[in-house]
């Protein structure tokens, strides 16, 4: 059995969209392959990583373990949404700023997660971060910039 | 990794999601969260050609102190103050389920029912086949235990060894009508492991009830993993108690992560109602459940050390829950 496919229509990032999409096609295939916005990184695929992570209605939602046909009628915020028109977001400077990022792969499901960590508390203590992005595997950075990185952004620093 | 194509349903009540799962009968799974079961489908463990998205299903939702609804994602319920107030051992719980972003996606009723764990069915199509199937998936041997026709993958749920020590009780939907059953009664505790439940066919979990009863109690969990976030259970113990002055009004233990259905020791807790739950008593008791487990070496860590840690977590979650009702040793 194969090919039943259903039309989705979605919010992407501020803007509607429209797409054909099979049922069996996690969300973040239909963002990496058909809608071609590559900066949602593919890790384990498997939901140990967090490297996926999208923004769905502004809830955090792992995109490798999502079927995209239920994201029909929703609103989806990429990494790339993130950014305002021009410049970085105040999470993604704070990244650069405090050093947390190296090879990057893990970064974008580290600001999206951030991002909607900050959305619910403003001002986290450092184990509300630690906890909050306990979903989130990084190879490179041991974790400290990171940390330090959301905690500053979240301080307007 | 991409699925297997599957036909997509998504019903929006729960009397056309029975009538899909009659018309597709033998041949679907429901889908809630999908954390749990769309890595399996990527693994190609037990694929069906049909899946039954639960997510618009109004009735499968709400939470109260008195009923949680099966599509409840675990995220809403951690930040849910008023449920941790009442029931602070399932705060813990949940607090120790997978990540914050599984949690985000996650339900009650996905936990409820996570597919049983086991070092030789939780692997690739190709790992399996190199090593030729199991039991649980497309087999006839279990490579654990080979002496026995029987699957021992572990029940690796957080949730399910705190509600039952809670008494909770869950509703039941299906094609033949509504029950409503002891949480404990939905583990096939007699069965042969492959199955893991004994709902009916194409019976869905729409609630769960908790008891006047409950309130009354003060509650417990405490997980043993590898790493303190993303694991599953190595095993998990979970106290729930009345105390008057120290002494005994009600008490009830249940394990998770130890064997193939998560267990209550009400044989091993009767014993102690209207007595004083003093340290020599407790040891005594941990010991006991201790003895009565039987892991077997399917997860991370060797069976003798769960077994150990069993006596030492349980004894703990029992303490906590003295501490919490502010009663002395
Ligand atoms: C990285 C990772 C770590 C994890 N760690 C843990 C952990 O530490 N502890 C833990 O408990 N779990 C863990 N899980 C498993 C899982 O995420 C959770 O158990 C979660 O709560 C499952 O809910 P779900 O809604 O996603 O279930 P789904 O995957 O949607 O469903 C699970 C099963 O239940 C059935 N089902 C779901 N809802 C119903 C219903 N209402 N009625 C009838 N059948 C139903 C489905 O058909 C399926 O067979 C982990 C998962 C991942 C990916
Ligand atoms: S316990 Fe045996 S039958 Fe069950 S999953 Fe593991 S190897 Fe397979
Ligand atoms: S790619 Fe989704 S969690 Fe790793
Ligand atoms: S920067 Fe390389 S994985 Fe995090």
């Amino acid at each position: 059995m194969s090919g039943l496919r259903a039309l989705v229509r979605l919010t992407l990032n501020g803007h509607p969209v429209e797409v054909s999409c099979p049922d069996e096609r996690v969300l973040l295939d239909l963002v990496r392959e058909e809608l071609h916005l590559t900066g949602t990184k593919r890790g384990c695929d498997l939901g140990t990583c967090g490297c996926c992570t999208v923004l769905l209605d502004g809830r955090p939602t792992l995109s490798c373990l999502t079927l995209a046909r239920l994201a029909d009628g929703r609103s989806l915020t990429t990494i790339e949404g993130l950014s305002p028109g021009t410049g970085l977001s105040p999470v993604q400077r704070a990244f650069v700023e405090h050093g947390a990022t190296q090879c990057g792969f893990c970064t974008p499901g580290f600001i999206v997660a951030a991002t909607a960590l900050l959305g619910e508390h403003p001002h986290p203590t450092r184990e509300e971060v630690v906890r909050g992005l306990s979903g989130n595997l990084c190879r490179c950075t041991g974790y400290a910039k990171i940390i330090e990185a959301v905690l500053a952004a979240a301080e307007g620093r | 990794m991409h699925l297997d194509p599957f036909e997509l349903h998504r019903p929006s009540s729960l009397e056309e999601a029975l009538r899909l799962a009659t018309a597709h009968a033998g041949g679907f799974d429901y889908l809630a969260g999908g954390t749990d079961l769309l890595p399996n489908y990527k693994m190609h463990l037990n694929l069906r050609p049909h899946l039954i998205a639960l997510d618009a299903v109004a009735e499968l939702r709400g939470r109260g102190l008195e009923r949680l609804g099966a599509m409840e994602r675990l995220a809403d319920l951690e930040r849910d103050t008023e449920l941790a107030r009442a029931y602070p051992g399932f705060a813990d719980a949940l607090a120790e389920v997978a990540t914050p972003l599984v949690r985000a996606s996650g339900t009650l009723g996905g936990n409820l029912l996570v597919e049983t764990r086991c070092f030789f069915f939780n692997q690739s199509h190709f790992w399996r086949e190199s090593l030729g199937y199991c039991l649980k998936a497309e087999g006839d041997r279990c490579h654990v235990v080979p002496q026995k026709e029987r699957c021992y993958a572990t029940f690796s749920g957080d949730l399910a060894p705190v509600l039952m020590a809670l008494d909770a009780e869950a509703e039941l939907a299906g094609p033949g009508g509504r029950r409503r059953v002891p949480l404990g009664a939905i583990y096939d505790a007699a069965g042969d492991g492959i199955r893991r439940h004994r709902l009916g066919p194409g019976e869905i979990v729409v609630a769960v009830h908790l008891p006047a009863a409950a309130r009354a109690r003060a509650s417990a969990y405490l997980k043993l993993r590898v790493r303190p976030s993303f694991d599953f259970p190595e095993l998990g113990a979970a106290a729930a108690a009345e105390l008057d002055g120290g002494r005994v009004r009600s008490l009830a233990v249940a394990v998770g992560g130890l064997e193939t259905y998560p267990r209550r020791f009400d044989e091993l807790t009767a014993p102690l109602v209207g007595e004083h739950l003093s340290d020599d008593r407790l040891r005594a008791f941990s010991e006991a459940v201790m003895r009565a487990v039987r892991p077997v070496h399917n997860t991370f860590l060797a069976p003798d050390y769960r077994r150990k840690m069993t006596r030492v977590y349980v004894r703990r979650a029992v303490e906590k829950v003295r501490e919490r009702s502010g009663a002395a040793a």
